[in-house]
């Protein structure tokens, strides 16, 4: 998929280790304005450390990571970026960037829509009128209209999770991150999730899907990436992998499917 | 006061409450002031104990171990004397005293603030970090707030021991209730009831903190501290 004109999201040689275990093991990905890119793979295969890469709550050793043609890990004079300067930096790429986590990480001391308007005021210097206006749209549009002010501790998991959409969308972000958003849901609530997050596909929206859900992966997204021992085996569209001649895909997809 | 000749005169105490009751806001005073040096003194260490370089590490690990191995009564001396005579450096008997119930408060602060910090799940951090807040903004809106409804009920209890330590400071002359107590006993011969005066007032004193202690664990452990 290289050399497209679209290419909006470059991975470049990317590499990391947890001490002598290499989680990502040179990782070159490409993706496309607007595309929708699921990661499978087995547990520990580097899928979520590839995630995490991407907004920098893990650090890479080596390799580039690169947003609309802007490298994020190096400065102007091709050094990896360090201390205060860099920060801001960080800060800045991670508010054009929205993630989902596992574990909702909603802010348990904040009512949904102050989860959901924190970082348009904090962040984005909104005045705080404007910033609820904006939260109160995003918590109707994810069906959460009746719970603005309810504190988390008195909403479900899928409830939850809902205001960890609304509060990364706030923000407008350019890319989403989903890392395995359902797998800490009760069974009755993954569907309404994956129902979410597919609705958030067919806006356009430029989407990284960590997902143990095959049968969603293969509906929603346009590639999937199979990934194994921090290395990515295989890319290709659902049919393309779903007809995989890869040996490791296809063992993998017929344990799991 | 082995001798059986004793006799009480709760009288005193109708004659001389005016005086208990200075000495009981000295109490106080010392111990807040103390109390406020020892969470400043707390966030520090425990900052410097969970900072990433090992240099800082080691420096607020040995502050805290030491000042919680020191008795207050000799570190009370060594403050009050030993700074006067070594550095010709004259504390007054409420700032010695402060001092010394600030350092070894700290020290247990440190290590209840550290805790605190570490009970908030990672994944906070991350979630403040990924809607672009700074490390000090993820600090002050997302972390402390979680972490203080963990910290206040043993702060509490640091400050109940504070109170009670306050007592040792008339070792240096500071006028607090133990002073006022042992000061008016040598006049009208009635340490007893003096000192079961001074001993009313503390128990009644931490009981009722103790008391707000378990209302305030009833109160934040509704909203607990999760994903």
């Amino acid at each position: 998929m290289n050399g497209t004109t679209e290419s909006y999201i470059e991975i470049i040689n990317l590499s990391k280790s947890f001490g002598s275990h290499k989680v990502l093991d040179n990782i070159n990905l490409t993706v496309n304005r607007g595309e929708v890119v699921a990661i499978i793979g087995p547990s520990g295969s580097g899928k979520s450390t590839l995630l995490r890469c991407l907004n920098f709550l893990a650090r890479s050793e080596s390799g580039e990571i690169k947003f609309q043609n802007r490298s994020w890990s190096l400065n102007s004079e091709g050094k990896r970026y360090k201390g205060k300067k860099y920060e801001k930096t960080l800060s800045e790429l991670r508010s054009d960037v929205g993630m989902v986590f596992q574990n909702f990480n909603v802010f348990p001391h904040k009512t949904a829509v102050q989860n959901v308007e924190l970082g348009l005021i904090k962040v984005r210097k909104m005045t705080k009128n404007s910033a609820r206006e904006i939260a109160i749209k995003k918590l109707e549009q994810v069906g959460l209209g009746d719970k603005i002010n309810q504190y988390p501790d008195k909403l479900s998991g899928g409830q939850k999770q809902r205001i960890a959409i609304a509060r990364a969308l706030a923000l407008e972000p350019k890319v989403m991150l989903f890392d395995e958003a359902t797998s800490s849901l009760d069974p009755e609530l993954v569907g309404g999730i994956l129902e979410e997050i597919k609705r958030l596909a067919n806006t356009g929206i430029t989407m990284l899907v960590v997902t143990h859900e095959m049968g969603f992966a293969f509906q929603v997204a346009h590639r999937i990436v199979f990934m194994d021992s921090g290395k990515i085996v295989e890319v290709g569209t659902p049919d393309e992998i779903r007809n995989s001649q890869e040996s490791r895909t296809r063992a993998f997809l017929s344990a799991i499917l | 006061m082995r001798n059986s000749n004793y006799k009480f005169d709760w009288n005193v105490i109708e004659k001389y409450w005016p005086e208990i009751l200075k000495g009981l806001i000295i109490t106080i005073q010392i111990s807040l002031v103390g109390m406020v040096f020892s969470i400043l003194l707390g966030i520090c260490l425990a900052n410097g104990k969970l900072s990433t370089n090992l240099l800082i590490v080691r420096i607020s690990t040995s502050i805290t171990e030491l000042f919680k191995s020191i008795p207050l009564f000799v570190l009370l001396f060594w403050i009050y004397y030993g700074f006067s005579l070594k550095f010709n450096f004259a504390l007054t008997e409420f700032q010695a005293g402060a001092l010394a119930l600030g350092l070894t408060g700290g020290a247990y602060m440190a290590e209840v603030f550290r805790a605190g910090l570490l009970a908030v799940p990672i994944g906070q951090l991350e979630a403040a970090y990924a809607i672009g807040l700074s490390k000090m903004q993820s600090s002050i809106l997302i972390i402390y707030p979680q972490a203080i409804r963990i910290i206040i009920p043993p702060m509490v209890n640091i400050y109940i021991g504070l109170l009670k330590g306050a007592t040792i400071v008339s070792v240096i002359g500071v006028s607090d209730m133990i002073y006022v107590a042992r000061y008016v006993s040598l006049e009208t011969f009635a340490p007893f009831e003096l000192y079961s005066l001074a001993g009313i007032i503390f128990i009644s004193l931490t009981l009722s903190i103790s008391g707000f202690v378990y209302f305030l664990e009833r109160k934040l452990g509704r909203s607990k501290v999760d994903g």
